[in-house]
């Protein structure tokens, strides 16, 4: 008897709840305050134990992952912030996402977790069938294959050496030669290569040797260790706002477009790819106008360079479209389009099979993914289409941008970019000082915030942020800047 | 224990048709969206159970290579599904933190249960999420630890580091190098792949760092009857890495080392080579890192293989993966954490949904004391090999592994017999790994018993001597 009744209801109810009620009817209404500061004294005693073993001096505060809902993080001392940067920009549905928890749940993520799989070698029966319905359905225009990994810096590095096998392959007439074979053994030419990745000023890709060497974002991501002296090119500075300065940034592009040929043309060596972000996140959310990354394109085809669009933080909707590259209207698809964070599964898309190298065994490592990222990565999916969260991300962003536009009249929002970018949205602060206040007085406010660059604020909320959440923040905000 | 976890597992193996057409189909379809090239056959791991694994035509195999070495406690251990199925790991899964600057209440002590386990001198860690990963983690370390001792630990940064860094050029970015052995394997991303010396085809067409080689010894089998030899062989190595501790062209930060050289043919160092090398780190200043990917967790009778060697002091860093399900690398020394944060650091700083599954196998090799298992089962096949050994010489040449529980290997005298040999025992139901250009490498679970080892004996010997 009872349950029709309870069916009746919720489908009345469905038709005024927002995606975000729907999936979290008990999400807080607002930030929960416990503690006078954040961390707050069990986050701090916590952290001080766990220091013991592992390095922690990064912490923001110790997280109550079970209590965490929604747009909502909650902490040790039962705080709950209202959190727009969702690990570094890593949660897509929000915390406790009932359809994630049911996919984990399910037998075949109990399959994925426990019978995992060297994938290249021994694939189970679904794993096509999971990469066909999560991430390939996923695919930006114009790619159609995957070749799976497990972090953005992974993801990145397994895309450089599909670009650099892929030239030498093509240079090469057939098999290695004897003196190949012999030389690569002791990382020495020509077994070994002398090709080089292209990145930009600012950029990031990671943090292992080969993607360190392509990141130039700050000096500490890449002290004392060794790197591939590898070229960079300039990334455009534009100025703001955009329309009051549409001659110099185009001149500014031209400029950065020009020294991008002349490096590839006249490097000694071959370029054999160029990595870029379609907004350098942790380099300061810096954006460039669809007119740059278009001619970025035509050079790359005209000088046989791979172009491989990082899409690790700007991917899976956040920038109200579902690859932020798709802003740009690119006249032919990048090479690659790298992956990671939102999407819990990392990886590189790409098109051309020659992209696979010439032999099996080269592209290869024991596991060559995680069946159980890949479904997470399915759900996420779905979600989002079923939500039409992609269009509602844009919607909101917009919404986001024009009240911070707002504000910026009023105070010190500097250089506000992310127009039309969802809630991709930055802007800069006076100084690295007044960054840090402005960071730290937001958290006292429960607001759980990140910065990028060297004085810049960025916003990183997860797919089902809306406009009740974007009030509570704009309202804090203002707070906290007119207390600054 | 085998028993015990899985009642129902076969009895033995049971081929119907291989390679099967099911099979044969599905890799050719998901070669479409990713590259199946490498596949031996396409696997229901629904239907695998224990030592066997079961593939989409109803195949059924007992699996002594257990996905490259990386299956610990049998397919669908049910403490395992315990473990998945429980809030932690649901908890792990969908809310995936990125540790580094929100660590969960509870990350403390799952990294306790990996701790629990830890090699003797072992008490921190940090997590990665391969092999390869856990490789280059640990080089990190080793030269933002060189670069401290030489600027002091809380020294600032010049000026003109910070400048060069941005150019990938010295002083910001020096030239340092890790120094590893001839017939290596740590894995293929840029760096580990510098490392890595066993096959050219892991390498080929990748820039690398030019990285200096030792030679890892070569011994003469069997070890008993050769003992002068190898003791030369041994000193003749060490020379060559005091050598190239004193004279490579730049500063060696650290020396890289498996416990036995899997992927390069299971070669196998004595304690006395390795305690040589841990003498010459430190004479030289360089670190020790061994790398336990392959060898730990169990299967060479000790939870770790270094713990046979005795080292003293213990090597500075191990790095783990493979049947840990979890990666990353164990250390003690707190000048290891670099000086400032932020330095070893990415977004996710590990997976704490793999970390808990390391905790739990952890816990399920140490209550079930699965090591000393596979040292019993492991000489029990040892001797049975060698008894097959006497019997068909030619096709057990340089049998290795003698206590070292089942890591076991055995050499043919050429690739081609090798790979018939594989074919063959994949026809009598016995799923096989090679390593190097003619061996073979036996990688079972630590379930693996002696009823599993009459199986595989009796396979074994059935192809063999149809030869
Ligand atoms: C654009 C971009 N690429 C790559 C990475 C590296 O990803 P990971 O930290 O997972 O290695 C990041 C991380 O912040 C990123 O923002
Ligand atoms: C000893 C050793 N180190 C490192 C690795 C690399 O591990 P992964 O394939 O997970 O990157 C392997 C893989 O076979 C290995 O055997």
């Amino acid at each position: 008897m009872l349950r029709p009744i309870k069916h009746l209801r919720s489908i009345r109810a469905k038709r005024f709840l927002s995606t975000c009620e729907s999936y979290f009817p008990d999400e807080p209404k607002a930030p929960i305050l416990k503690t006078s500061t954040i961390p707050g004294p069990k986050s701090e005693q916590l952290n001080n134990e766990l220091g013991e073993i592992f390095d922690n001096r990064a912490t923001y505060f110790v997280s109550d992952y079970y209590n965490s809902k929604g747009n909502y993080i909650s902490d040790a001392d039962g705080n709950y912030l209202l959190d727009v940067y969702a690990q570094i920009s890593s949660i897509a549905l929000g915390y406790n996402n009932p359809e994630l928890i049911k996919t984990a749940k399910s037998d075949e993520m109990t399959n994925a977790l426990i019978n995992r799989p060297a994938l290249a070698c021994f694939p189970s029966t679904d794993y096509a069938t999971i990469l066909n319905e999560g991430i390939l359905s996923a695919a930006p225009k114009g790619m159609n294959k995957v070749w799976t990994a497990l972090s953005g810096s992974d993801a990145n590095e397994t895309a450089y050496k599909a670009a650099f096998m892929y030239h030498h392959t093509k240079r090469r007439n057939g098999d290695f030669s004897a003196e190949e074979l012999e030389s690569v053994m002791n990382n020495e030419l020509p077994g070994a290569s002398d090709m080089v990745i292209l990145s930009f000023d600012k950029g990031f890709h990671g943090r292992l040797f080969g993607s360190l060497s392509t990141t130039r974002s700050k000096a500490i991501h890449k002290l004392d260790i060794p790197a591939f002296n590898w070229p960079k090119a300039p990334f455009p500075s534009l100025k703001y706002p955009l329309n009051e300065f549409e001659a110099e940034n185009r001149q500014e592009e031209d400029k950065c477009l020009q020294e991008f040929e002349s490096i590839i043309k006249s490097y000694n060596g071959k370029v054999a790819a160029m990595i870029i972000e379609p907004v350098q996140s942790e380099g300061g959310d810096n954006h460039a106008t669809p007119y740059f990354f278009q001619q970025l394109r035509k050079i790359t085809q005209d000088n046989d360079v791979l172009m491989i669009v990082d899409e690790v933080q700007t991917g899976v909707g956040a920038s109200g479209k579902l690859w932020a590259h798709e802003h740009f209207d690119l006249p032919s698809p990048p090479d690659m389009v790298t992956f990671s964070k939102k999407f819990q599964a990392a990886g590189f898309y790409f098109s051309n099979p020659e992209l696979q190298p010439n032999q099996p065994y080269r592209q290869f490592n024991t596991w060559c993914g995680d069946p159980s990222k890949a479904l997470i990565a399915k759900t996420i999916y779905q979600e989002v289409v079923k939500h039409d969260l992609v269009n509602k991300t844009a919607s909101i962003g917009n919404y986001l941008f024009s009240n911070l536009k707002s504000l910026a009249e009023k105070y010190p929002i500097l250089n506000l970019r992310g127009e039309n970018f969802g809630t991709f949205i930055a802007w800069d602060c006076k100084d690295a000082n007044e960054r840090g206040k402005l960071l730290l007085s937001l958290r006292n406010k429960g607001i759980n915030i990140g910065g990028c660059g060297d004085y810049s604020i960025r916003l990183r909320p997860p797919l089902v942020f809306e406009q009740k959440h974007a009030d509570i923040f704009l309202s804090a905000l203002e707070d906290a800047l007119k207390e600054l | 224990m085998a028993t015990k976890y899985f009642p129902n597992e076969p009895t033995g193996p049971k081929v119907v048709q291989f390679p099967g057409p099911i099979s044969t189909a599905k890799k050719e379809s998901l070669h479409k969206v990713f590259d199946s090239r490498a596949t031996y056959f396409v696997v229901d791991y629904k239907k695998s159970i224990g030592n066997y694994i079961v593939d989409v035509d109803g195949n059924t195999f007992l699996d002594v290579y257990a996905q490259i070495a990386s299956i610990p406690l049998g397919y669908n251990n049910p403490a395992l599904i315990e473990v998945a199925k429980s809030d932690k790991m649901i908890n792990a899964i969908v809310n995936r933190p990125a540790s580094g600057n929100f660590p969960a209440e509870e990350l403390e002590e799952t990294i306790q249960d990996l701790l629990a386990v830890a090699p003797k001198g072992q008490n921190q860690v940090w997590s990665g999420l391969s092999g390869a990963d856990a490789n280059e983690l640990a080089f990190k370390a080793a030269f933002m630890w060189y670069q401290a001792k030489k600027r002091g630990y809380a020294t600032a940064f010049s000026t003109e580091e910070n400048d060069s860094v941005m150019k990938n050029q010295s002083p910001g970015s020096p030239e340092l190098a890790i120094l590893s052995f001839e017939r290596s394997f740590h894995g293929r991303l840029f760096a580990s792949a510098s490392t890595t010396c066993s096959k050219p085809i892991h390498k080929l067409d990748l820039p690398s760092f030019n990285w200096p080689k030792a030679q890892f010894p070569s011994y003469k089998y069997p070890l008993d009857k050769n003992e002068d030899a190898n003791k030369q062989e041994d000193q003749r190595c060490l020379d060559i890495v005091e050598d190239l501790l004193k004279n490579w062209k730049c500063p060696i930060a650290a020396l890289l080392i498996e416990p036995i050289q899997s992927e390069g043919g299971d070669n196998h160092g004595s304690s006395f080579f390795f305690q040589g090398l841990r003498d010459l780190t430190l004479k030289y200043g360089s670190l020790l890192i061994i790398d336990e990917v392959q060898t730990g967790v169990g299967a060479t009778g000790t939870f770790w293989a270094h713990e046979h060697f005795n080292m003293s002091p213990a090597p500075d860093m191990v790095t783990f993966s493979k049947k840990f399900q979890t990666a990353g690398y164990y250390f003690h020394d707190p000048e290891i954490v670099p000086n400032v944060p932020y330095r070893q650091f990415n977004t996710w700083c590990g997976d704490p949904a793999r970390m808990i599954l390391g905790g739990a196998i952890g816990k399920e090799v140490k209550s079930n004391d699965l090591s000393a298992v596979c040292k019993r089962v492991g000489e029990y096949l040892y001797g049975k090999l060698e008894a097959l050994q006497a019997k068909y010489p030619t096709y057990f040449q340089d049998l290795r592994g003698k206590d070292r529980g089942t890591f076991i290997a055995w050499s043919f005298e050429s690739g081609a017999t090798r790979d018939k040999f594989l074919t063959d025992m994949k026809q009598s139901g016995i799923n096989m790994g090679s390593c190097a250009e003619t061996s073979i490498r036996l990688r079972p679970t630590l379930v693996f018993e002696e009823k599993h080892a009459d199986i595989l004996l009796a396979a074994i010997e059935k192809v063999i001597s149809g030869y």
